[in-house]
């Protein structure tokens, strides 16, 4: 009974978060002709990030990229929610070959180590959170096909993670906010621009790119741990 | 051209959603429909010549518009979040009904609320 209305108040903090914000925005904000042509002229001078698109959508668009990550995250609670309604096929369970799990085993942190690249560095070069966390998950589902979901499951506990993206979303929120602590208005730079091309660039674009990745890839693998659960096999 | 290839796609994919029966095809022709969105929106940022928008030092050249790459992100996200829910719900449907004919399930839906209409008669 405590923990469903632990959840009912979870849910109900993160759902007044995000009204709440769509309300200050929408007091604070004055409309301002923002058009491709200034977007192409000033993006990098205005966000710091040489990657105009990161800057874009992490700085100018940052509501957006939000509910973006909110769509995600109630089509991961969806997918979580129907498969554990329904029962399964239960399919027997069967690891790969030798020769695929040793290759996978080479793979995969090569993948994770692009994961992080592109999420560290997705302000000043292509790449950016949502690509990184897709990567890493796709590294975590060769690692899944080759050695079993079991083994997979053994490690990564999925309730915990479950709970650590929800956590992520709370914290990624709680970041968009904090300018309003400071007395200014949320969604605006808390970090300093910096110079364009340095890794410490971008304001808080790198921030976000890096809780944007861990929160794809926590929510990626959420969604294919329950689709595997479900089926019994990969 | 890209333009045109995005049409032709985004036909491709309207026609098979519409006629084929099969739902897991008819969700492969909605991932084809929003994958020719993409690839409109990105080829309409274009420009002769120009390459993708990151600055790098001393460099003036022409870039693409990086407004809509900014905006199609959202639409990659939603249509992995639609195809994942909609595959689990093609995944009820086909453990309760063992077919994935969208004609077969809508007629054994039908006799299902008919048998329920008139019990024990």
């Amino acid at each position: 009974m405590t923990r469903d209305r632990l959840r009912i108040i979870f849910a109900v903090g993160i759902i007044a978060a995000f009204v709440g914000l769509i309300g200050i925005t929408y007091i604070c904000s004055s409309p301002d002709p923002a058009d491709s042509e200034r977007y192409l002229a000033r993006a990098v001078e205005e966000t710091g990030a040489s990657n105009r698109v990161a800057g874009i959508y992490l700085n100018y668009r940052l509501l957006d990229t939000l509910l973006e990550v909110l769509v995600f995250s109630v089509a991961v609670l969806g997918v979580r929610h129907y498969l554990q309604q329904s029962e399964g096929m239960k399919l027997p369970n069967l690891s790969e070959s030798e020769v695929v799990q040793t290759a996978v085993n080479f793979l995969a942190p090569l993948a994770l180590l692009l994961c992080t690249f592109f999420a560290v560095f997705g302000h000043i070069s292509p790449g950016g959170g949502f690509a990184a966390g897709v990567i890493a998950a796709s590294g975590l589902l060769y690692v899944a096909i080759a050695h079993g979901i079991q083994a997979m499951n053994a490690q990564l506990n999925p309730v915990r993670l479950a709970l650590m993206e929800k956590v992520i979303l709370l914290v990624l929120l709680a970041f968009v906010l904090a300018p309003a602590v400071a007395g200014r208005i949320p969604l605006t730079e808390l970090l300093p621009t910096g110079t364009p091309g340095k890794l410490l660039s971008g304001g808080s674009i790198l921030v976000y790119n890096i809780l944007i990745a861990m929160k794809v890839f926590v929510g990626a693998w959420a969604v294919i741990a329950a689709f595997a659960q479900h089926r019994g096999e990969l | 051209m890209a333009a045109i290839i995005a049409f032709v796609l985004f036909g491709i994919g309207v026609v098979a959603l519409v006629l084929r029966r099969d739902l897991v095809i008819k969700l492969l022709a909605l991932g084809l429909i929003n994958a020719a969105s993409i690839l409109f929106l990105v080829s309409i940022g274009d420009r002769p010549g120009a390459r993708a928008p990151i600055q790098l030092p001393g460099d003036l050249g022409i870039v693409a518009d990086p407004l809509p790459q900014a905006l199609v992100l959202s639409a990659i996200v939603v249509n992995f979040a639609i195809l994942a829910l909609a595959l689990v719900f093609v995944m009820i449907l086909v453990e309760r009904y063992h077919t994935t004919d969208s004609i077969r399930i809508e007629q054994e839906m039908a006799r299902e609320a008919d048998d329920q209409e008139t019990p024990c008669l």
